[in-house]
C-alpha cells in the first residue's frame, strides 16, 4: 500500500493502515502542517487537498486514499523556492495569531481559488465558514484570500 | 562573547512548595522581571544575537514585539537577531504569560539588558559576567522618538514556519520510538470523586497497536482518577478505549440547576450583604431605582483550536524532558518535579508555540499525564487531549450573575449598586481543594473582581460579590472577570443613559471618571459618525447602534460602537459593522495591536451570540463544536480600528477590547429591538416582534 503525497510515494506500514490520513501524515511521515483540532471534521484544522478538493484528513481513513493525489501545506512550495501565492498573501496580511488553524485555512483557500479564481465575499465566506479560528483572524483571512486571488489572476 | 549572567541566575533559583507537603498544590511563582534577569534573555555569539523570548508565544506575537525592542536597543539588523522560545534551562525563571503584561513589564528590563550588552560589545569585552547598570528610561534607544523597528509593522516571527507547515507546537513534536497515550476518565465533572472499577483488558490487548494499560495514583485530576492507555499509533487509542468498556465508580450528582441556583445573585441578596467589596459606600435605597437590571453570563469554554498536548521523554541520564504548549513553562517543571519526586534540575521543560490558550493553559493537566505515562512505559509518549476532553475536563469561564441597581439625577449617576456572584478564577477549583478555598475566600479573588470597578463618577458606589464553588472547573478566561463584569456594567450604563434621556455616547463622556477613557469614546464616536447608519433594508429588519467602553487593569482603554440588523420575524441578528478605539500607550507594533483588537472583538461576538457550555448528567455535555459553537467567518462584520498613541508608557493589548465589544453589541440590539438581553448568549426568539 502506497500513498501519493506532495508528488512523493509513501509506503503505509501495517500498523498505520487503520489510521486516519491526518495521523498517518503527522506521526508516521512527520508532515505535521495539518493539525488535529476536533477529530470529527468540524473545525477544518486538518484540511488537505485530495485530488484538488479540500478534505478533512481527520475523518479520512488512510486506506481510502490509495490512488489519490494528496497535497499538504508542505507541498505548496519547495523549501527554498518562492512561496505559493496563498502562503505569500498570508504573510503579507500578517494573518496568523496562534497559527494553529492557518494550515487548514490556507489549504481551503487554495482549493477555493482553483475553482473560483475571483471569488466574491459570499464565495469566500461559503468556502471558509467551516474553517474555525479562535484567535479571531477572520477579517485578515478574507483580505488574504482577496490578495491571493489578485496575485494569481 | 558568551556571558554567564544567565547561568548564575539559573543556579540561584530555589523552589519552595507549601510546607513541602506532597498533597498540597504547587502555587505558581510570580517573580517581577528585572534587568539583571533579562541578561539571560539576550546573547551574542559569533557575530549573531539570540533573543530567548521570556514569554510564551501563543499568538499575541510577543516574540516579534520583543525582537523589535531588542533590535532597536542593540542597534542591530533584524537578520542578525535570532529568536528562540525558552526552556527551563535557557533563561532564569519567568512568571506565567498572563494578564496582558508582557510589554508593560518585560520590555524595559529587556531594553536595559540589551543596552548593557551593546555597551560591553562597544568596549570590546568578550568574556566575564555582565552587570546591568540601569539607565534612565529616556536613554533607552528602543523607546526614543525615532526607532527603526519599534512602532513599525514588521515580519512576524515564526510566520514563515506557519505558512510552510513546519513543526512549532507541542503536538508537532516527534521523538524516536514515540508512543501515544491517553488518560481515560469517568464521564462526569472532575470535581466529583470518580475512578475506574472494572475494565476488559483482554479485549484491549488483542487490538493492533495496544501497548499498555497504566494504573497510577498520579493520574488524578481534581477528584477524578483516570486510567492510562498507551498505543503505538494515535488512532488505536480510540479503539482501545472502546474495547476496555470501563465501568466507573462515581460519587454525587449535579445538574444545570445546581449551578444556576448557586450563582443566583438575587438569592444571595435576599440572604443579606455579599462578602467581598470592590467599593463599599453606604447605599441610600430610593423608593424606586431608575435601573434595576439582572444579567446572567454562563459557563463557557476557551475552545482553542489546539487541544492541549504534551510530549514526555526520559533521557539516558534520567532527566525528564517535556515539550509543552503551556502559558507557564516553569510551573510545569515545578509540578512535574514535585508530583513525580524528580529533582528539579532533572526536569527540563521546552516551551513550544501554543495553539491558542486564552488563560486556559495555565495549569498542569496533560503534561502530568504525559510525564506519568512516559516514566511508567520508559518511552517517549505524546498525549493530546481530544476535543471532548477539552470540553469535559479543562476549566472554563465561570458562570456569573449580576444585579445592578442605579439611579440618575440631572444626567449624572447618583447611586450605583452592583452585586454579583461568580465561581472562582485565580483561586481555581481545578487546582485548589475546597478546604484551601475556605482560606482564600477570606481574601476574595482578584480575577473575579477584575473590571468590576466602576469607571464612572457616582455620588454613592457599591460593588460587591460572593464566590461560589461550583461542581465544574472554572478559572481564568480571556480578560478574567472583566468580560462578563463589563458586559453587565455597560448594559446598565446604557439603561442609565436612557433613564437620563441622553444619548449613550454623550452620557458616557459626561460621566466617566478617566480622561483617557473619555478620549477613547470620543474618538470611536467621531469615526462612526462619518458613516451614518443606513436604513434597514426593508420593514422586515430593524437596525441600531450601541456603544460600550472600559478600562482593562487600570492600564488600557477601549471603546466600541456596533451596528446590528435584526430580522423581525426570526430575531436573527447580523452584525453590520464595528468601530473600535484602543489605547495601550506607546505602541510597539501597530499591526499586531490591531490584531489583538480584532481577536477580542471576535470574542465579544462569541460572548453575545454563542459562548455557553451545557451541563447534563453531572458533566459538561459538549463534546464537539456543534455542542459549543464559536464564531465563524460569517459572523464577522466590517471592522474599523483606531489606535490611540499619545506617548503614554506602553501597557498591554491582549485583552483590552473584551471589556467593550460584547457590551456594544448588546446595546446595539437594545437600540434596534428594544430588548435588553438579560441572559447570555442571546436567544434570538426573544427578539422576534
Amino acid at each position: 500500500m502506497e500513498l501519493r503525497i506532495n508528488e512523493q510515494m509513501h509506503r503505509i506500514d501495517q500498523e498505520w493502515k487503520a489510521e486516519s490520513l491526518l495521523f498517518f501524515m503527522r506521526e508516521a511521515l512527520g508532515l505535521c502542517g495539518a493539525k488535529y483540532g476536533c477529530g470529527v471534521g468540524l473545525c477544518g484544522a486538518c484540511t488537505v487537498l485530495v485530488d484538488g478538493e479540500a478534505t478533512r484528513s481527520c475523518m479520512t481513513p488512510v486506506a481510502s486514499m490509495i490512488g489519490k493525489a494528496i497535497t499538504t501545506i508542505e507541498g505548496l512550495s519547495k523549501p527554498d523556492a518562492r512561496l505559493h501565492p496563498v502562503q505569500q498573501a498570508w504573510l503579507d496580511e500578517s494573518v496568523a495569531q496562534c497559527g494553529y488553524c492557518q494550515s487548514g485555512q490556507i489549504m481551503a483557500t487554495v482549493a477555493l481559488l482553483r475553482k473560483t479564481p475571483n471569488p466574491s465575499d459570499a464565495d469566500i465566506t461559503q468556502a471558509l465558514d467551516g474553517q474555525l479560528c479562535r484567535c479571531g483572524t477572520y477579517d485578515r483571512i478574507r483580505r488574504a484570500v482577496r490578495r491571493a486571488s489578485e496575485a494569481t489572476r | 562573547m558568551k556571558r554567564r549572567g544567565f547561568l548564575a541566575a539559573s543556579g540561584a533559583l530555589t523552589v519552595s512548595f507549601l510546607a513541602g507537603c506532597g498533597s498540597l498544590p504547587v502555587i505558581p511563582k510570580r517573580p517581577k522581571p528585572n534587568a539583571a534577569d533579562a541578561l539571560s534573555w539576550i546573547r551574542f555569539e559569533n557575530t549573531r544575537y539570540t533573543l530567548f523570548v521570556p514569554r510564551v508565544e501563543m499568538g499575541q506575537n510577543i516574540a516579534t514585539a520583543l525582537k523589535q525592542i531588542a533590535g532597536d536597543e542593540l542597534g542591530v539588523d533584524w537578520a542578525l537577531l535570532d529568536v528562540k522560545l525558552h526552556d527551563t534551562r535557557s533563561i532564569g525563571r519567568v512568571r506565567a504569560t498572563v494578564g496582558s503584561e508582557s510589554i508593560k513589564d518585560f520590555a524595559v528590563p529587556l531594553a536595559q539588558a540589551c543596552a548593557t550588552l551593546r555597551d560591553a560589545l562597544a568596549r570590546r569585552e568578550r568574556t566575564g559576567n555582565l552587570t546591568v547598570i540601569e539607565r534612565p528610561f529616556s536613554e533607552l534607544r528602543a523607546f526614543a522618538p525615532r526607532t527603526r523597528y519599534v512602532g513599525q509593522r514588521t515580519d512576524i516571527e515564526q510566520s514563515m514556519a506557519i505558512v510552510r507547515g513546519l513543526p512549532l507546537y507541542a503536538s508537532d513534536v516527534r521523538r524516536e520510538s514515540m508512543l501515544y497515550g491517553r488518560v481515560l476518565r469517568a464521564p462526569v465533572s472532575p470535581e466529583l470523586v470518580s475512578r475506574p472499577v472494572t475494565w476488559n483488558s483482554e479485549a484491549a490487548k488483542k487490538l493492533p497497536g495496544f501497548v499498555a494499560i497504566v494504573e497510577h495514583v498520579l493520574l488524578q485530576q481534581g477528584a477524578s482518577l483516570g486510567l492510562g492507555i498507551v498505543a503505538s499509533t494515535p488512532g488505536a487509542l480510540d479503539r482501545i478505549e472502546a474495547a476496555l468498556a470501563i465501568k466507573w465508580h462515581t460519587e454525587g450528582t449535579f445538574s444545570q440547576q445546581t449551578i444556576d441556583a448557586g450563582i443566583d445573585v438575587d438569592r444571595r441578596i435576599s440572604g443579606g450583604a455579599l462578602s467581598h467589596h470592590v467599593i463599599n459606600n453606604a447605599i441610600e435605597p430610593p423608593t424606586q431605582w431608575d435601573v434595576d437590571l439582572r444579567i446572567d453570563v454562563p459557563l463557557a469554554a476557551h475552545a482553542p483550536i489546539e487541544p492541549r498536548a504534551a510530549v514526555a521523554e526520559m533521557d539516558q541520564t534520567g532527566a525528564l524532558h517535556m515539550w509543552v504548549g503551556s502559558q507557564d513553562v516553569f510551573y510545569q517543571r515545578d509540578v512535574i518535579a514535585k508530583r513525580l519526586s524528580i529533582a528539579i534540575e532533572k526536569v527540563i521543560v521546552h516551551g513550544q508555540r501554543v495553539g491558542g490558550a486564552f488563560g486556559g493553559k495555565t495549569i498542569c493537566t496533560v503534561e502530568l499525564e504525559a510525564a506519568v505515562l512516559a516514566t511508567q512505559i520508559k518511552r517517549a509518549v505524546k498525549v493530546q487531549w481530544t476535543r471532548a476532553q477539552e470540553f469535559g475536563f479543562a476549566f472554563h469561564r465561570p458562570p456569573s450573575s449580576h444585579r445592578i441597581r442605579a439611579n440618575v439625577v440631572d444626567g449624572k449617576i447618583d447611586q450605583w449598586w452592583h452585586s454579583f456572584v461568580s465561581s472562582h478564577i485565580l483561586f481555581t477549583n481545578a487546582v485548589l481543594p475546597q478546604w484551601i478555598q475556605r482560606f482564600t475566600d477570606y481574601i476574595g479573588d482578584d480575577g473575579v473582581a477584575r473590571g468590576a470597578t466602576l469607571a464612572y463618577n457616582a455620588r454613592k458606589k457599591r460593588t460587591e460579590f460572593d464566590l461560589q464553588r461550583v461542581p465544574v472547573f472554572t478559572g481564568p478566561w480571556r480578560g478574567l472577570g472583566a468580560g462578563p463584569n463589563l458586559l453587565a456594567i455597560e448594559s446598565a450604563i446604557d439603561e442609565c443613559a436612557r433613564a437620563a434621556k441622553i444619548d449613550p455616547v454623550t452620557f458616557r463622556i459626561n460621566n466617566v471618571s478617566d480622561a483617557r477613557l473619555a478620549r477613547a469614546v470620543a474618538k470611536v464616536a467621531e469615526a462612526s459618525r462619518k458613516q451614518p447608519m443606513a436604513r434597514a433594508s426593508d420593514a422586515r429588519f430593524k437596525r441600531g447602534r450601541g456603544v460600550a467602553c472600559g478600562i482593562y487593569k487600570s492600564m488600557s482603554y477601549a471603546a466600541v460602537i456596533a451596528e446590528v440588523e435584526t430580522e423581525v420575524t426570526s430575531g436573527k441578528t447580523r452584525l453590520v459593522k464595528l468601530w473600535c478605539s484602543h489605547d495601550c500607550g506607546k505602541i510597539v507594533n501597530p499591526d499586531q495591536v490591531r490584531a489583538q483588537c480584532e481577536g477580542n472583538i471576535v470574542w465579544g461576538i462569541g460572548m453575545v451570540f454563542s459562548d455557553r457550555l451545557p451541563i447534563e448528567n453531572s458533566h459538561v455535555a459538549a463534546r464537539t463544536f456543534l455542542d459549543a459553537p464559536i464564531p465563524k467567518m460569517s459572523d464577522m462584520p466590517a471592522l474599523e480600528i483606531l489606535l490611540i498613541d499619545e506617548g503614554e508608557p506602553p501597557t498591554g493589548a491582549g485583552e483590552t477590547v473584551i471589556v467593550a465589544a460584547a457590551g456594544a453589541i448588546a446595546n446595539a440590539i437594545r437600540e434596534a429591538t428594544g430588548v435588553r438581553i438579560n441572559r447570555f448568549p442571546l436567544d434570538p426568539q426573544l427578539l422576534r416582534a
